[in-house]
C-alpha cells in the first residue's frame, strides 16, 4: 500500500503543488493525469522514494520512505520498477544489454534464465527478436515497450510509468492496457503519469475520478483473477508474461 | 550456466574497452615485472662489475700447489665470494706472457720468477667495500699470501660509480611503476566514470552503490592478480630464454636457473601482491572519485 499525506513539491523557486493526497493498494492501477510541466515526473520520484517532498510524506507498507529507515527506503526501490519518461540509451548500447542491467539488479539470474525471459518480455510488448538492436535506434514507442519490458523482468511489486502510453502510441493502448491490468490482476501495484487519461480506456474506469492539485486521478478497474481451474483448462502462459487482447 | 554478478559489471556491459584496456596494462606489468626481475637478478650493474672485477692474493714464491689450492678452498667459502680460483706459478707465466708479449728473456735459463696467486670474484650482491673488506680480513692472516690486490683508489671510484649506476637504475624501475600506477588510475577512473548510467540504473532499483562498489573492487583484485600473474610469468620465461641464449643477458642480468632463487622468489611474490593490490585500491579511489559518499 502507496500512501501519499499532503505531499507537497516546490521545483525553481514556486510552489508546483501541495496537499496531494493518494492511496494506491495492493493489485491497483492508477492513472495521474496532469497537465504538461505540473510535476508528474516529480511525483513519481517523490512517490518512489528517489526525492523527499517539501512538505507531506509517503507511506509505504505503514512506514515513511523519507522519515523511516533508509533500509525500508531502499528495499523499496528494489521491489518497484520505473518506466521513464524516455529509457536512457548510451550509444551503442543494445536492448540485452539493458536487460542484463535488469538482471544485475535482480541478481542470481543465469545467462539462459535471462535469454529465456528476455525474449518472452520483448515478444510480450510487440519487440520479438530486437534482443540485438541498438536502443538508440529504436523508435519513441519501442523505446517506451523495451522500457517496460526491461523493468518486468526484475517482477517488481509495485510498477511506475511516466508518460508510457502517450509514448507507446495510441495504436497499443488497448494492447498496453490489456498487459498492464494482467499485472494488476497479479496484485501489482501500477501508478501511471500520464498528460491525459486515454481514450481508450474510459470504459475501465472503477470508480469516479478523483482531484488531486493540479492532477486527477483515475482508478482502472483490472478484471478479477480468473480461477485457478480456468487458467489450467485455458493453458495460459504465467501471467507476467501474459498480454490479453 | 553463468550468472551474471557485479564482481564483472565493467566486462559484462564494457567488454571491448575492458578488453583493450587491460592489454595495456599487461604490457605495463610485464615491462615492469620484467624491469624488476633484471634488477632482482643483476643488481643493477653487480653482476657485470663482479664478472669483471678480482681480487688477487698473491702468495710467496716456492708456496706448493696444494696449500695455494687449500687457501682457494677456504676461500671460496666465505660468503662474499663466487669463486675462488687458485693459478700456479706456470699458469701466472703464461698469462703474464699473453699480457706482454716478448718479455720471455725474463725466465731466461733460472727459474720462473713469477709466485701463484689466487684470483676471487665476489658476489654480485657482495660487490662493494664489505665484501672486499671481508675476503681482505680473511687473506691477511694467512702467512703464504704476500700481498692482496683489490684495486685500490681506482676501485674506490668504481664502487661510487657502481653506487649512482645502480640508483639511476632503481629510479628507472620507480618511474615505470609511477607509469603503471598512473595509468592504473586514469584507467579506473574512465572506468568508472563510463559505468555512470548504469550504476544510477541500479541504485535507482535499490542496488546499494557500497555493495556494487565492494563487488568491484574485489572483481578488480582477481582480474588484477591474473593479469599480474600472467605478466610475472612471461617475463620470468622472457628472462630464462633470453638468459639461456644471449650471453651478453647472461653476463650483465644473470643465468636463468637463479630465477627460482628464494632471494628471487621472495621479491617477485611480493611484486605480485604489491601490483594485485594496487589494481584493487586503484579501482576503489575510480569509484570514490566518480561517486563520493553520501553524493
Amino acid at each position: 500500500m502507496i500512501e501519499a499525506f499532503r505531499v507537497g513539491a516546490v521545483s525553481r523557486g514556486r510552489t508546483l503543488w501541495e496537499g496531494v493526497d493518494l492511496a494506491a493498494g495492493t493489485g491497483e492501477l492508477w492513472v495521474v493525469a496532469g497537465p504538461p510541466s505540473s510535476g508528474k515526473t516529480l511525483l513519481l520520484h517523490i512517490l518512489r522514494g528517489e526525492r523527499r517532498p517539501d512538505s507531506g510524506d509517503v507511506v509505504v507498507d505503514g512506514e515513511s520512505l523519507y522519515r523511516g529507515s533508509p533500509e525500508h527506503n531502499r528495499r523499496f526501490r528494489a521491489l518497484s520498477g520505473v518506466v521513464p519518461e524516455l529509457l536512457p540509451a548510451e550509444p551503442g548500447k543494445t536492448l540485452e544489454e539493458m536487460f542484463l542491467l535488469s538482471a544485475l539488479a535482480l541478481g542470481g539470474v543465469t545467462d539462459e534464465e535471462r535469454r529465456a525471459r528476455m525474449g518472452d518480455l520483448l515478444s510480450l510488448v510487440g519487440l520479438t527478436g530486437a534482443e540485438n538492436v541498438v536502443v538508440s535506434s529504436l523508435s519513441v514507442s519501442e523505446r517506451a515497450r523495451a522500457a517496460l519490458a526491461v523493468e518486468l523482468f526484475r517482477s517488481p511489486r509495485v510498477l511506475f510509468l511516466d508518460m508510457f502510453l502517450a509514448h507507446a502510441g495510441r495504436e497499443w493502448a488497448d494492447r498496453m492496457g490489456a498487459l498492464l491490468r494482467a499485472l494488476a490482476r497479479e496484485e501489482k501495484t501500477i501508478l501511471m503519469m500520464e498528460r491525459r487519461f486515454p481514450d481508450e480506456w474510459q470504459a475501465q474506469i472503477a470508480s469516479s475520478s478523483l482531484s488531486a492539485g493540479p492532477f486527477t486521478l483515475y482508478r482502472v478497474a483490472a478484471p478479477p483473477r480468473a480461477p485457478k481451474e480456468k487458467e489450467r483448462q485455458s493453458q495460459a502462459p504465467p501471467v507476467s508474461g501474459t498480454a490479453e487482447g | 550456466m553463468s550468472v551474471p554478478s557485479l564482481w564483472w559489471i565493467d566486462w559484462s556491459l564494457h567488454g571491448g574497452p575492458m578488453r583493450r584496456e587491460t592489454a595495456g596494462r599487461f604490457l605495463l606489468c610485464f615491462l615492469a615485472a620484467l624491469y624488476f626481475l633484471a634488477m632482482l637478478l643483476s643488481g643493477g650493474v653487480n653482476r657485470f662489475l663482479s664478472g669483471q672485477y678480482t681480487i688477487s692474493a698473491i702468495l710467496h714464491v716456492g708456496v706448493p700447489d696444494e696449500e695455494g689450492t687449500g687457501i682457494a678452498g677456504k676461500v671460496a667459502a666465505l660468503p662474499p665470494v663466487r669463486e675462488a680460483q687458485y693459478r700456479d706459478p706456470e699458469q701466472a707465466w703464461a698469462e703474464f706472457l699473453a699480457a706482454y708479449p716478448g718479455l720471455e728473456l725474463l725466465r731466461g735459463e733460472g727459474e720462473n720468477p713469477l709466485p701463484g696467486y689466487v684470483e676471487v670474484r665476489l658476489r654480485p650482491g657482495w660487490m662493494s667495500d664489505e665484501g672486499i673488506a671481508v675476503v681482505r680480513s680473511a687473506l691477511e692472516p694467512v702467512s703464504q699470501v704476500e700481498k692482496i690486490l683489490t684495486g685500490g683508489d681506482v676501485m674506490q671510484n668504481l664502487l661510487r660509480m657502481k653506487r649512482w649506476a645502480n640508483a639511476l637504475l632503481w629510479a628507472g624501475f620507480v618511474l615505470v611503476c609511477v607509469v603503471f600506477l598512473a595509468f592504473l588510475v586514469m584507467q579506473e577512473k574512465a572506468r568508472a566514470t563510463r559505468l555512470l548510467p548504469e550504476v544510477s540504473f541500479l541504485a535507482s532499483r535499490g542496488v546499494p552503490e557500497g555493495q556494487i562498489a565492494s563487488s568491484r573492487t574485489a572483481g578488480a583484485v582477481v582480474a588484477g592478480g591474473f593479469v599480474a600473474l600472467l605478466a610475472t610469468g612471461l617475463a620470468c620465461a622472457a628472462l630464462f630464454l633470453a638468459a639461456r641464449h644471449l650471453p651478453l643477458v647472461r653476463v650483465t642480468v644473470g643465468s636463468a636457473e637463479e630465477l627460482l632463487d628464494a632471494g628471487i622468489l621472495l621479491p617477485s611474490c611480493l611484486f605480485l601482491l604489491c601490483a594485485v593490490m594496487l589494481q584493487g585500491l586503484t579501482s576503489l579511489s575510480g569509484w570514490r572519485a566518480t561517486f563520493p559518499k553520501g553524493r
